[in-house]
Formats: C-alpha cells, structure tokens, sequence
C-alpha cells in the first residue's frame, strides 16, 4: 500500500523533532526529509525553512522533556554531575514510548522505559528506585478519586483486615532514595520501606515505616490482623493496633474491614 | 475567587480526564460553578492515529457533564504512528490533506455529544511544498467538514508576522460566519521567529486586530484570553481581563450590536 505524502512527511517532522544529533540537524535540517525518501521540493522544506524547523524540534523537545525536568530533579543532578543526563534523554526519546495524550503519563512512561530498558542501572543499582521514589509522591497526590469504600469501621480488631486508601502506596527500597537531595544524589544503600499517602488535606505525605510494619499493613490487607501479626512473629498486636488507627486518622488507611 | 467578574472559563480535557487529588476537586468544583468551554490539545485532527475510543468515550462523558455547548481541537497533527509528540504541528497546505482532514473531523465530530470547533494555529514552517497558502487551506478544511471556527486572533498575527502577510487581508478572505469562539494571547519573539507562547501581555495591535474582526462579525462571540505559561498575579490577570472586556464592547457597539 502506498503510503499518503501527508503521512511521510509527518513521520519527517516526528523525526526532526525526535532524532538525536543535534548539531547534524541545525546544520542539515533537510537529512531527515531524505532518509524519509520525500520528493525534492518537500525535502526543500526542511531544507530551506530551517528556523522555522528547527523552531518546532525545540518547542516539541521542551514539552517532551520538562516533565522530566520538573519530576526527576535528583535523578538529572545524578545524571547530570555525569554530563549523561542528555543521552539518556535521547535514549528514552528514541525509543519512542510516549503514546497517552495525558501531559501527565510521561514522566510515568519515562519510569516504565527505566524498568523495560534497565539504563544506568548497571553502574547505579539504586537508579530505579530514585526515579520511583521521586514519582511516587506525585502518584499519590494526583491519583484518581473514588467513592468512599463502603462497610469499613475505624478501629482496628484483631479479625479485621486493613484497607488502605486507595491513593496509598507501601514500597519496599534497598536504598535510602527518599533521603536524597539535587546537590547529595547518591543514596546510602539499606532497606528502606516507605508509606507514601494523602492527608487529609491532600496533600502526599511520606512515612518511614520498620520492616515490620511495613509487611504487616501488606499482609493484613489480605489476611486477619491477628494471623498476620502471628506470621510476622510480633510478640503483641496492640501497639500495631495504635499506629493503625494514627494511620487511619491521617487518611492512609480508608477503615478496616471485617471478616464476611 | 468570588467576585471575579469572569464571565466563562476553558479547560482542556486531557488535563483533568483521569486526574485525581485535592487540585483536580478544586478544578472540578469551578467547572461546576461557573460556565465552562472545552479546548482539546492531543486529538490531532490531521494525523492518521486511530482515535482512542477509551479516551473519546471519556470525552464525551466530560463534554455532556460541563455542559460546554461546543468543543473545540486544533487544526493540527499531534501524534504519528502512536507518539504523541506533544506539540501542535502544523498540516500540509495540499489538497490531500484537506481531503484527510475533513474525514478526521467529520469522523471525530460524530463521536462527539456537542458540535466540534477547528482552531487556526501558529506555524513556524510550512510542511512540505504548499499547494496553496493557509488561508485557502483553513477555509477548506472549515467548508469541508462543517464545522465552527474557534478563530485564534493572536495565531493569526503571528504568522502574519512570521510570515509576512497582512493579517487584516487573510481574515477578509476567511468564512468569518463560522466562527463561534475567538482567542486572543500573547507572543514572544525569539530571534527572527515569533512565538505563540500564552507567557505575555496581549499587545494592541492583537486587541487591534480582536475589535477589527468583532465589526465585522456584528453579533457577540466568547473571546478567551489564553494565559498557561508566566503566569502573572490573579488581580493582574483580572485587569488585563477587564482590559479586553472594554475593547470587546466598544467594538460591539460600533457594529450596532446588543450583547448581554
């Protein structure tokens, strides 16, 4: 089937706009008219109009890449310290897995190319989780609502099983990511668990929990307070019971939930 | 935020649909409150993605809950073989894109609840080799597919600029019965280009331009003042506002008409 010229030369501007090699271009801004195989008077528009060319390779560039900027600012001192923030920029734009219409998933498509790809993280094993750890709490603020679950107490007994708000998050690091700033990037390496939530104002929230803690608000949201905490070896459930109603109270947890 | 005076606002679906969080209930409780228009950023008309039926349902949902009486997309490509570029990118002025983009929209137009408006945009370059000029493109495609115009004043003096026209002419030569909505913004040049970049002050010769179209047009038409980046103190915003207000009527008045 023979491809539209519309579409050829849409594919050109996407890879005017996408394509790494920046000084190539500016001094070539018509190679990409030719590689797409357009005919001489449509690549005579890359050719000759090349300010205005390379006008939408920036203004495209700068939507694509703020986010990242914005999102990732620890990751882009870390990289940056490095001079490789910009390869992995082009890494990521070259891959071309930016597909939602939502201004707002690429930064989340930036984190899933980080996991598919695994970049960087052979000589920074903890990349990952600073990309996740600086994501995470712009996830909770911004997840979607949804109507009150319905049938929860607030306090918590030992049959219940807990569930969480459905914004909150329990993540599990081996580095301290969450302790990491733009001009100290690098984390210090111990197993951390966080409980990312929105207050109730709305606003994320981070808590550093034990690893304890941690595996019991994993467990429990399945299996019975009591039974988790029997797993789990906790010598007492009570001053679990505390925390968890502190946790309710904050908005982290919606209520709890008896046994059907 | 009582007491504005601001008659309507508009928002892009693609920022709200999906979001969640304390921002998004304080967006949503306004669009509750006040009129609202619907200005879509991603739907590339021109391009050759399929639609995202999940999206458009969505869409239509957000449409019918606003109660917007129209909405309105660029005359634009947005994405290519899936990527969203994220950027408006500008069309071919040929007649297999005319062709193209009427069936884009008359395909988009069914699957909406409300009428679909076409916006003029900036171009910093013109697509491959032109078969006739922009203006003659723009009504086509408008006459085509049936649509209303959601004409942008500022794009129109921006690629005047950029391109050397007088904007006063091309507009003389424009369907002006199928507008149904204006815009007005500002720019900033950088080097020898001109840019839309809703980051400054709505200059004279744009309000110029406004009031010149209003008279002909002799019947009230909403006029969105575009403000997303630089975005100055609210009570500045509201005078530049209140600015525009005035030249609004007093072109109203000129052209004998009565608006509420």
């Amino acid at each position: 089937m023979i491809e539209p010229r519309t579409l050829r030369l849409q594919r050109a501007m996407a890879s005017l706009v996408l394509d790494e090699d920046e000084a190539a271009l500016e001094a070539d801004p018509g190679r990409v008219a030719r590689r797409q195989e357009l005919s001489s008077a449509d690549q005579g528009s890359f050719r000759d109009q090349s300010p205005g060319m390379l006008t939408y390779r920036e203004l495209a560039r700068m939507s694509l890449i703020d986010p990242l900027e914005d999102m990732f600012p620890v990751l882009k001192a870390l990289l940056g310290e490095q001079g490789l923030w910009d390869a992995c920029i082009q890494a990521f734009l070259d891959a071309r897995v930016v597909r939602s219409c939502h201004y707002r998933d690429i930064a989340p498509a930036f984190l899933g190319w980080l996991v598919a790809t695994g970049w960087g993280q052979e000589r920074w094993p903890f990349l990952l989780e600073l990309a996740h750890a600086e994501l995470l709490e712009v996830l909770v603020t911004r997840f979607p609502d949804a109507e009150p679950l319905q049938g929860l107490h607030v306090e918590p007994g030992p049959a219940d099983l807990v569930v969480l708000d459905p914004a909150t998050q329990v993540v599990s690091y081996a580095h301290a990511v969450h302790r990491v700033s733009e001009a100290a990037p690098i984390p210090e390496a111990r197993p951390t668990h966080l409980l990312a939530y929105r207050d109730c104002a709305g606003e994320a929230r981070l808590k550093e929990l034990t690893p304890a803690t941690s595996a019991l608000l994993v467990l429990a949201q399945t299996m019975p307070l009591a039974q988790a905490a029997e797993a789990l070896n906790l010598p007492s459930l009570s001053p679990a019971l505390d925390l968890l109603c502190d946790l309710r109270r904050a908005g982290a947890i919606a209520g709890f939930q008896s046994p059907t | 935020m009582e007491g504005h005076g601001v008659p309507f606002w508009e928002t892009c679906p693609e920022n709200l649909i999906g979001d969640g969080g304390r921002h998004h209930r304080l967006a949503c409780a306004i669009l509750e409150r006040d009129p609202v228009l619907t200005h879509g950023l991603a739907m590339s008309v021109g391009g050759f993605d399929p639609w995202d039926e999940d999206y458009l349902t969505d869409l239509g949902d957000f449409l019918v809950h606003t109660n917007t009486p129209w909405h309105s997309e660029h005359l634009c490509f947005t994405s290519v073989d899936g990527n969203c570029l994220h950027e408006l990118l500008p069309l071919l002025f040929t007649r297999e894109a005319v062709l193209h983009t009427i069936g884009r929209a008359r395909a988009l137009q069914s699957r909406l609840p409300v009428p679909l408006l076409l916006e003029n945009i900036t171009y910093y370059a013109e697509l491959g080799a032109a078969e006739m000029d922009e203006a003659d493109f723009v009504s086509a495609v408008l006459e085509g597919a049936d649509v209303g115009w959601l004409l942008d004043v500022n794009n129109v003096y921006v690629n005047a600029l950029n391109f050397g026209f007088d904007p006063k002419d091309w507009l003389s030569r424009m369907p002006l019965d199928r507008v149904a909505q204006i815009h007005i913004a500002g720019h900033k040049k950088f080097g020898d280009i001109t840019v839309d970049t809703h980051g400054a002050e709505v200059i004279d010769p744009v309000i110029d331009l406004m009031q010149w179209t209003l008279e002909r047009l002799g019947r009230p038409v909403p006029v969105l003042l575009e403000r997303d980046n630089h975005i100055p103190d609210f009570q500045e915003l509201l005078a530049e506002r209140a600015r525009i207000q005035v030249a609004y009527e007093a072109a109203l008045a000129l052209s004998g008409v009565r608006h509420d």
